[in-house]
């Protein structure tokens, strides 16, 4: 929404970054919680997240805790006024939106150059980084916290192969992370990404959603919700049976797309939307991603297409062999990001708030090099924590309850 | 002849054209009505030099409506309905295709007043209008051409209200096309339309989460039923207010909780209103607000939330982000979205295309049903068979065929289907 006079005014993102911190009562209530040990004090912090307000809230809260912060954002997703705001405020900031892939590597080198010891990361770019071309960065790190479903996946990958040296903590697989980040956060900003770049309406549409974990059921919700039909493809028989029993249609790939106004892709795997499916659509599909960035939807698998103009704000042509045109979100970018603010203030109230608990955790505890989930404890703080802001009591369970439920 | 429109018209730069060309390009690709059915339709030769004026939010979708009713062989004057709606780029667009344009985005209210002036002074034939704001204007200004207007049709709830009134004043001297009253129009634009996307730059605006929030409509016609719907959808609990006991009692069906408005407003997290009225939200309802609430407004006037009274109340008045005026009550921060204005319009794109491709398809035949037959004066409705034409052809864009009826299936269900038709969609 912001025009351009506004686009990279530091002020603008001061009062951006002020206005996301009043809806942040998790964050602000896992920074009072870590203060109390001090684990942070003089800690070097590393940052890898989408720069934009929220991200900086829990900058701001690491740097506040007596650290010293560096922040990595991507060429496509970051806000210029609020890495300003952060730079004015002292944090080492590294991120220009729409560098080019070159500066972008560099710019990464620059962000491992400050050698966290501690190091947020998403889609464990970094810390894959550091473990190949940046050993030298390896041996001060003591610790990652992961945010994605398609980071944790090469981390445990890399421990399966005993290649993986330092402690992560996968933030991703918290429930209080996993149930609402990526249902309900991907699902609504998503769909009003799409909807917010194209001003088309969703009622009446035809929607494929390819893959069905939590993101593809916020997704199908949402675009159902709006008044879409929505048809899952997946390669789970459980998740496709579990789209089944949510009343949406099931069908393979390449048979729903022939049908489909939008296509939006949730595997956060590569490869999962390629060209010959693109080819198969009708004429003025729209093709979104909300997984993971390139390749989960790579067009140039499969037959030939050719990039045309771009018509609106974040979308482009793409062409197929037979003369159709499909329109593509963002690049092929996660469209949340690319053609909106992200998640929500408060689902990223709850993600941060675990990214700061999950720091202190590494700081406070020698754990074993490998993928770590969060403790349980500290998950449901969390939780709590965002319960107890919107004024919501729970129960806790009886005498006869606890009783019941450890019989045999 | 292109000349000489650019000289008449007032636009803000006439070097942003070539990105609303494309933005009227994408509102054709997505209006298959309009681009097809309506297209013929219109191009039979009533609208050839006849002058229509378009005061219409002036945007992409508006544009498309003004061309198709230019390449009918219609001198089309267009203006906005809203100084802050109108998109520089687009108006930029049409006078390159021809078309006079008076607007642009963020002008004064004296300038808007003006550039609805000029319009009149074309002494147009057709109106097509939204709110009634030009029509009104020229029956009170200019009383001459007002009398030589041969026909308007009314885009708004707001629009036909005040036209009624005109009506009843004795002061309507053409026939007035109530689109508004159109199935095709409210059933869609009003629900699907403003709710989808009044949700949409309430959550573009601020950032914030659906799932969760007590959510606060006042006011449940269409606009309230559809953004309470959508609200809904996406997880907040929704409370509707109103006046009207049938309608309470909709919502109340429809899942909903009904309350007063304090009661309503010392819930909410966000509250919007929609009740084509005015201060809807005002002084008195100030003290029940909750800290950080959201408020917008979906109705017609700009009036709805008070914001004067707001600013005389407030002891800081602070833009936080783009559109988002933050008001700070004492120690209790506010949140205006848009400064109060339609915030599906003044802070998103406005309703999707395609349904404004139903509106506009609504309007576009209006004005032809206007020129191509001898009304009389005062409010007409939108002809049924015209609304079910515009439905079919929607329906065939998208590939869906009817079923129909064999004379053995009861030979007045079609007749009752029609009755209820403008018993429940009639009388909004």
């Amino acid at each position: 929404m912001s025009s351009d006079a506004h686009h990279a005014d530091p002020a603008v993102g001061r009062d951006m970054i002020d206005f996301a911190a009043d809806f942040m009562p998790a964050l602000q209530a896992a920074k009072a919680k870590v203060a109390q040990g001090g684990t942070l004090q003089g800690k070097r912090v590393g940052v890898a997240l989408t720069l934009e307000p929220k991200t900086a809230c829990l900058v701001e809260a690491i740097a506040s805790l007596g650290a010293e912060v560096a922040v990595l954002g991507s060429s496509n997703s970051t806000k210029p006024a609020v890495a300003n705001a952060l730079a004015d405020s002292g944090v080492k900031v590294f991120a220009e939106a729409g560098s080019t892939p070159e500066r972008s590597a560099e710019l990464r080198e620059l962000f491992i150059d400050h050698k966290p010891e501690l190091l947020i990361d998403d889609g464990a770019f970094n810390v894959r980084r550091i473990h190949t071309g940046r050993r030298d960065a390896l041996e001060s790190l003591d610790g990652v916290a992961e945010e994605t479903t398609s980071g944790v996946r090469p981390l445990r990958n890399m421990a399966a192969a005993g290649q993986l040296e330092v402690p992560c903590v996968a933030v991703n697989d918290a429930r209080t992370k996993l149930m609402f980040d990526n249902v309900y956060g991907t699902g609504q900003s998503v769909v009003m990404a799409i909807l917010d770049s194209t001003n088309l309406q969703m009622q009446g549409k035809s929607v494929v959603v390819v893959g069905y974990g939590k993101v593809g059921r916020g997704i199908a919700a949402a675009a159902r919700g709006l008044g879409a039909r929505v048809t899952v493809t997946e390669i789970d028989p459980v998740e496709a049976l579990a789209a089944h029993h949510d009343g949406l249609n099931v069908a393979t790939i390449i048979e729903a797309v022939t049908s489909a106004d939008f296509v939006i892709t949730a595997s956060g795997i590569g490869h999962s939307l390629i060209a010959d499916h693109v080819a198969a659509m009708p004429d003025g599909a729209i093709v979104a991603v909300g997984g993971a960035g390139p390749p989960e939807f790579d067009p140039s698998m499969g037959v030939s297409l050719v990039w045309g103009d771009t018509v609106r704000d974040h979308i482009r042509e793409l062409k197929t062999p037979d003369g159709k045109t499909v329109f593509v979100l963002s690049n092929g970018y996660c469209a949340n990001t690319s053609a909106g603010e992200g998640n929500p203030i408060e689902i990223m109230d709850l993600s941060l708030a675990l990214q700061l608990r999950a720091i202190d955790y590494l700081a406070s505890n020698n754990l074993p090099a490998g993928v770590h989930l969060l403790p349980r404890e500290i998950d449901d703080e969390v939780a709590a924590s965002q319960l107890a802001a919107a004024g919501l009591k729970i129960d806790t369970p009886t005498e006869a309850q606890v009783n019941a439920a450890e019989q045999w | 002849m292109s000349e000489t429109v650019a000289s008449r018209s007032r636009i803000k730069d006439p070097s942003q054209a070539p990105s609303g060309h494309q933005a009227i390009e994408w509102a054709r690709r997505n209006s298959p009505v309009l681009d097809g059915f309506v297209r013929k339709k219109v191009n039979d030769g009533s609208l050839r030099g006849k002058r229509v004026a378009v005061v219409v939010h002036l945007e992409a979708k508006t544009a498309f409506l003004a061309t198709v009713l230019a390449d009918a062989g219609a001198h089309v004057v267009a203006a906005g309905s809203n100084p802050w709606s109108t998109r520089d780029n687009v108006a930029a667009a049409l006078v390159e295709r021809g078309i006079e344009v008076h607007s642009t985005r963020g002008s004064t209210n004296e300038m808007w007043e003006a550039d609805l002036s000029r319009v009149g002074d074309t002494s147009p034939d057709y109106v097509i209008d939204d709110g009634g704001e030009l029509t009104i204007r020229m029956a009170r200004d200019k009383p001459k051409l007002y009398a030589q207007l041969k026909g308007v049709s009314e885009e708004t709830t707001t629009g036909v209200v005040r036209l009624r009134e005109l009506e009843r004043l004795g002061r309507l001297p053409m026939p007035v096309v109530a689109a508004n009253d159109a199935a095709l129009k409210h059933m869609f634009d009003n629900r699907f339309g403003t709710g989808q996307s009044t949700v949409q730059a309430v959550l573009a605006l601020t950032n914030l989460r659906m799932a969760g929030k007590r959510f606060v409509v006042v006011g449940y016609g269409w606009v309230g039923r559809g953004i309470a719907a959508y609200a809904h959808a996406l997880g907040a609990r929704v409370t509707a207010v109103e006046v009207d006991p049938i309608r309470a009692l909709e919502a109340h069906s429809d899942g909903h909780e009904v309350a007063d408005m304090t009661t309503a407003l010392s819930t909410a997290d966000i509250a919007i209103t929609a009740t084509g009225g005015i201060r809807a939200i005002t002084s008195r309802h100030f003290d029940a607000l909750k800290p950080h609430v959201v408020l917008a407004n979906a109705g017609h006037h700009d009036h709805e939330v008070d914001v004067p009274a707001l600013i005389g109340q407030a002891d800081s008045v602070d833009e936080v982000r783009p559109g988002v005026t933050r008001y700070r009550l004492g120690s209790k921060p506010v949140y205006v979205l848009s400064e109060g204005a339609l915030v599906n319009i003044a802070g998103g794109l406005g309703h999707p295309v395609e349904i404004m491709d139903l509106s506009f398809s609504v309007q576009a035949l209006g004005c032809h049903y206007l020129a191509s037959n001898d009304l009389s004066p005062g409010i007409h409705q939108f002809p049924l068979e015209l609304d079910k034409a515009i439905a079919t052809a929607k329906l065939a864009s998208r590939g869906i065929t009817l079923d129909h009826l064999d004379e053995d299936q009861t030979d007045t269900l079609s007749e009752i289907l029609d009755a209820d038709t403008y018993q429940s969609w009639g009388n909004e």
